[in-house]
């Protein structure tokens, strides 16, 4: 065939461009990734103590988690679009990250010496990762599924993108389960079980981005 | 005319042709895909010396990929840097496909050699795509056949076949998806 009759296929009949197409990928994977991982969270290990949910530290753990997400998947969003600018997105990210390890240092540096390993380790910190990284997993699907339907040139960038998005979005579920109320502890173990979804979404990638 | 001068050339003509395009005129569609399959002959054709029997199957394969892709363009971007984009990509993945790693040291972020006005003429493509239609599922090549090539309108392809526009409208999608597919794989 000639490329000119590839053309005609092409556009005759071709109608308007998909709109909002990120959005209309990327929204769906945040809410059933976190109702997902959320369902996992509450049937597996069950729901945290009603009164967690007054107090300030339970909704700044979600916040973190949640922020992360949308940052995360914003990210996505530029990295599914060939030649997009992804500066925002990955300063958004690190902008995340840096202002709860503030918040963490802050919180270590105002209790007593004795208390600050506590503060850091709680009594979970050798499972938190790995359950964040388990309870992402939804999410990672889903994500990997709305870049399969956009056009990423670096898959992956783009893998290490949904990991993160998955990693928060498992994270704001697991906080259904999780008694920890120390800064620390989440700005180090559940960053680590992010990091770790998102490392392996830029294990992914490659192999499942192509196109 | 300098380089900078034929690269805004090309920018300032296919910008309104392809804007037009995306909502839906299938006119300046036409028009607009003419203009980038003639800069991707150039494209390709200067990074492809050793393989020019290849240039336009990936002419081919890059134009079904820019259709199905159409929707991840952003306005704010000139559309000459999401088709390069878009042709980097497919450039660099025919390099893997075909073993040639010392092609990728090829300076591909250099588009600059790439805006000379070199004359190319259009080869006709090894792959016959008529041959992979037929591949495609009865709904998919039907849904293809009356609406892109007859160029009967969705409604009337609905009302001459009994299947819903929207049904044809998913069964065009799937056909052009698989099409990209075997044109990537390079069958037959």
């Amino acid at each position: 065939m000639k490329t000119d009759d590839l053309i005609g296929l092409l556009a005759t009949g071709a109608g308007p461009a998909p709109r909002a197409l990120a959005a209309r990928r990327i929204a769906p994977t945040l809410v059933l990734g976190w109702l997902c991982s959320a369902a996992l969270a509450i049937g597996v290990i069950g729901l945290v103590p009603r009164d967690l949910f007054a107090a300030p530290a339970w909704w700044a753990k979600f916040a973190y988690a949640a922020a992360l997400a949308l940052a995360a998947a914003w990210l996505v969003g530029r990295l599914g679009r060939p030649a997009a600018r992804t500066r925002g997105a990955w300063t958004a990210l690190a902008m995340v990250v840096l202002l709860m390890a503030a918040i963490a240092l802050v919180q270590l540096a105002g209790g007593a010496a004795a208390q600050r390993p506590a503060l850091w380790l709680g009594h979970s910190w050798k499972t938190c990762p790995f359950t964040v990284l388990l309870l992402s997993l939804p999410a990672l699907a889903l994500a990997l599924w709305a870049l399969r339907g956009m056009a990423p040139t670096n898959p992956r960038r783009a893998g290490l993108a949904a990991g993160l998005l998955a990693g928060g979005v498992g994270a704001a579920g697991y906080a259904l389960s999780c008694t920890e109320v120390s800064m620390a502890f989440v700005a180090t173990w559940y960053t680590l079980g992010i990091a770790a979804t998102g490392a392996l979404g830029a294990l992914l990638g490659p192999r499942l981005l192509r196109w | 005319m300098s380089d900078d001068a034929i690269h805004d050339a090309f920018e300032s003509g296919l910008k309104p042709l392809w804007m037009r395009a995306q909502a839906g005129d299938e006119v300046a569609y036409r028009a607009a895909l003419e203009r980038i399959a003639a800069r991707l002959r150039r494209f390709f054709g200067r990074r492809m010396q050793a393989l020019p029997d290849d240039v336009e199957d990936l002419v081919q394969e890059t134009l079904l990929a820019l259709h199905l892709q159409r929707g991840t363009y952003d306005a704010t971007l000139p559309v000459s840097a999401w088709v390069h984009a878009i042709a980097r990509h497919k450039l660099v993945d025919l390099f893997r496909r075909r073993g040639r790693r010392e092609a990728l040291h090829e300076p591909l972020e250099d588009l600059d050699e790439l805006l000379h006005p070199t004359s190319v003429d259009a080869q006709p493509a090894r792959r016959d795509l008529a041959v992979l239609i037929d591949t495609l599922t009865p709904a998919q090549q039907q849904a293809i056949v009356l609406t892109r090539i007859e160029g009967l309108s969705m409604a009337e392809a609905s009302a001459r076949t009994g299947v819903s526009v929207a049904a044809l409208k998913v069964q065009v999608h799937r056909g052009l998806k698989r099409l990209a597919e075997m044109v990537k794989d390079g069958q037959p």
